[in-house]
């Protein structure tokens, strides 16, 4: 509930070729709050969290971090401000186990070998941390992993490096209930610590269980940005779907060609 | 006028609070605990010696040291030697643990009971026996110093008597004066209702945890619950109060009550009125039913959907009244409520956001229960350490062998 968001997007246009798929994005998130980032297919949620994450160049528009203006041209940039993003196809790799998953690119070393002992540690007690019990062993690989295991090794790895903001697209749409309900508290444990959460969802009994904001997309443009408890299911859906819901929404939406 | 506290009161009180500041918050240095407590060094290193002492605490090393530095030594709650029994009189089992202090599991059992073993004299030998065999296994020269106990009902606060517990048909039961005098211990049996010793439990140990104003919902067949307002348990005149699953929420037409009413939150929400509304058998009540009535409707199941629709209206119905009555900062949905939570919050938020105040909501958080199963058997053993908080030299020096 703070008031000053963490990060702050203004008129955020980003084009590929001919093809303009944000216009003029305005997009909050705070500390301690799990903000629900919503929208049809296409709508522009993954472009968008690609640009806060550094993947993708913004074509105008100012990206403000902690109240700075920052430029973010890579991942890097985005990790070093401790930006860390879980996508859509989660980019594990099988064939490795959890912790070299964990440290994957960013190895810890004592001279030129693997601080294995170092990297262990760290990895139980993120692990540890948020509470997560369902691993039976950190060296077990990844493909061992259930769906629901996998996505919380992937959020684990992003919470490990200090990261001040975490941002999840879609990460219960391929689970089923019982470990959607492990990632939701996982999810929502994230920002009762402290941290800043963007969490991307189709599904609006998951948006409304967590949330404390949502942000709904429509057409690339940001629809509107409100507080969980302010508004209603048939509310948010009628953003989604159509951009506007009575007084909240996009002033002029000329539908299919806005 | 009344004379302030005396020293000897004042002492007292301290020991119980430092006692309570490691029984809940775990280890933790003396400067943590003259910093908690707003007293200065001296006196905190007088009241841990006193409590060492006696066995209740033990100054060690912090178990995980950091790399630089000479660690200061941790008080730690001495959780082998002293503990509790908690035992849980529920509708399809019956568990008993022996909990240490710190709240540390020492030891658990359950059974299932059959339907012509609710009988509360039977009850009571089954959890006479579970209380043997633990203590049994405790080490020589341990301590109990206290037995609480949870059932499905309301209980009179004064002696343990059980109004009512329609789910096991118990009425007017002394349970609590039946299991004291079976367990001859020298200590009386703290019995309570199960869903407001669930909320006690998430109060101090789970999803609530430093909240002074919280809700809880715990869904088992029926619908219990807690209220916690100003970090107290809310009992009301007698102990009955916080039966949130007796609200009315639809008392014209509404379904009928285990209670005989009609529409009670219970009846219109509890996990009988999903099952027949998701067309399922009623009767076949438990986690595993409710699970299934949520992924059928992830799957599009039309009838399963309208199911979640309908007890999604009315918890947002039911927990709109309570956030206007209470302004809670919490409500938590526990037992198989957390499942119902997740799988209609749609539906429970946009009541809440159209039917409570806004100044009332604005800063509500809606969370699921973290302590799971136990949740019961910890609410109990925490009513249990209660006298021991109070006053931890008195206590101790009445059970001791
Ligand atoms: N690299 C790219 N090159 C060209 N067009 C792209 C690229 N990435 C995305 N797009 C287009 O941008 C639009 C927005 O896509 P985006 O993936 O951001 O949508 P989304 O809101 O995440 O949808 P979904 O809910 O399906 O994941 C789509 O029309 C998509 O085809
Ligand atoms: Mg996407
Ligand atoms: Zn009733």
């Amino acid at each position: 509930m703070t008031a000053t968001p963490i990060l702050q997007l203004r008129g955020i246009d980003k084009s590929f070729g001919p093809v303009q798929v944000l216009h003029d994005v305005a997009f909050d998130v705070h500390p301690g709050e799990v903000t629900a980032l919503v929208g049809d297919n296409g709508a522009g949620k993954s472009t968008l969290v690609k640009c806060i994450g550094g993947i993708h160049p913004i074509d105008g528009g100012t990206y403000r971090f902690e109240g700075e203006q920052v430029q973010v041209h890579s991942p890097r940039d985005a990790a070093a401000m401790g930006v860390e993003i879980v996508y859509q196809d989660l980019a594990l790799c099988d064939n490795l186990d959890i912790v070299q998953n964990m440290f994957l690119g960013r190895e810890k070393r004592r001279g030129l070998v693997l601080d294995d002992a170092t990297m262990e540690e760290m990895a139980a007690k993120t692990l540890e941390g948020l509470s997560v019990r369902t691993v039976k062993s950190i060296r077990q690989q990844v493909s061992s992993l259930s769906g629901g295991q996998r996505q919380t090794v992937a959020i684990a790895k992003a919470v490990l490096w200090n990261s001040k903001v975490v941002i999840l697209d879609e990460p219960t749409a391929a689970l089923g209930v019982a470990q959607t309900a492990q990632v939701l508290e996982l999810v929502r444990r994230l920002a009762d610590n402290g941290l800043a959460v963007v969490l991307i969802s189709h599904n609006m009994n998951d948006v409304f269980a967590v949330s404390d904001r949502i942000a709904a997309l429509y057409l690339g443009r940001m629809a509107a940005q409100v507080r969980t408890s302010d508004v209603t299911h048939s509310q948010v859906v009628e953003l989604i779907t159509s951009g506007r819901s009575g007084d909240l929404g996009l002033a002029h939406t000329n539908g299919a060609t806005a | 006028m009344k004379a302030g506290p005396s020293q000897e009161e004042i002492r007292r009180h301290n020991l119980g609070t430092l006692l309570r500041h490691v029984h809940i918050g775990g280890s933790m240095s003396r400067a943590v605990l003259a910093d908690r407590m707003g007293l200065n060094r001296s006196t905190i290193l007088g009241l841990v010696s006193e409590l060492a002492s006696v066995g209740l605490v033990r100054e060690e090393l912090p178990r995980d040291t950091g790399r630089a530095g000479r660690p200061s030594l941790v008080v730690r709650p001495e959780s082998d030697q002293v503990y509790v029994l908690s035992f849980d009189v529920g509708v399809e089992r019956l568990t008993a643990a022996r909990i240490g202090l710190g709240g540390v599991f020492l030891d658990r059992r359950e059974t299932r009971v059959r339907p012509d073993r609710r009988d509360a004299g039977e009850v009571t030998e089954v959890l006479a026996g579970f209380a043997r065999q633990m203590m049994d296994t405790a080490r020589h020269g341990t301590n109990c110093v206290g037995v609480g106990a949870a059932v499905r009902g309301t209980v009179r606060r004064t002696d343990g008597l059980v109004r009512s517990a329609s789910y096991i048909d118990w009425e007017d039961e002394e349970f609590g004066a039946g299991l004291t005098r079976r367990l001859d211990l020298g200590l009386p049996v703290a019995v309570g209702n199960e869903a407001s010793l669930g909320a006690l439990a998430e109060h101090l140990r789970g999803a609530g945890t430093g909240c002074q104003d919280l809700v809880y919902l715990h869904g088992d067949i029926g619908i219990g619950g807690g209220v916690i307002t100003g970090g107290q348990l809310l009992g009301g005149d007698c102990g009955y109060g916080g039966e949130i699953g007796h609200m009315v929420v639809n008392p014209r037409g509404g379904r009928r009550c285990g209670c005989g009413a009609r529409g009670c939150l219970e009846a219109e929400a509890g996990e009988r009125a999903l099952l027949e509304a998701a067309q399922r058998d009623p009767s076949a009540t438990g986690r595993e039913a409710v699970r299934a009535v949520i992924e059928a409707a992830d799957r599009g199941d039309i009838s399963a959907r309208a199911a979640l629709h309908d007890v999604g209206d009315w918890l947002g119905i039911g927990v709109a009244n309570l956030v206007n009555i209470l302004n809670p900062r919490t409500v938590i949905f526990g037992g198989t409520l957390r499942e119902v939570f997740l799988g209609s919050a749609a539906q429970i938020r946009s009541r809440i956001n159209s039917h409570a105040l806004a100044a009332s909501r604005e800063n509500l958080r809606l969370r699921v229960g973290e302590l799971g199963d136990n949740g019961v058997l910890i609410g109990a053993a925490e009513l249990a350490f209660s006298t021991i908080l109070a006053g931890p030299l008195e206590a101790l020096a009445r059970t001791t062998p």
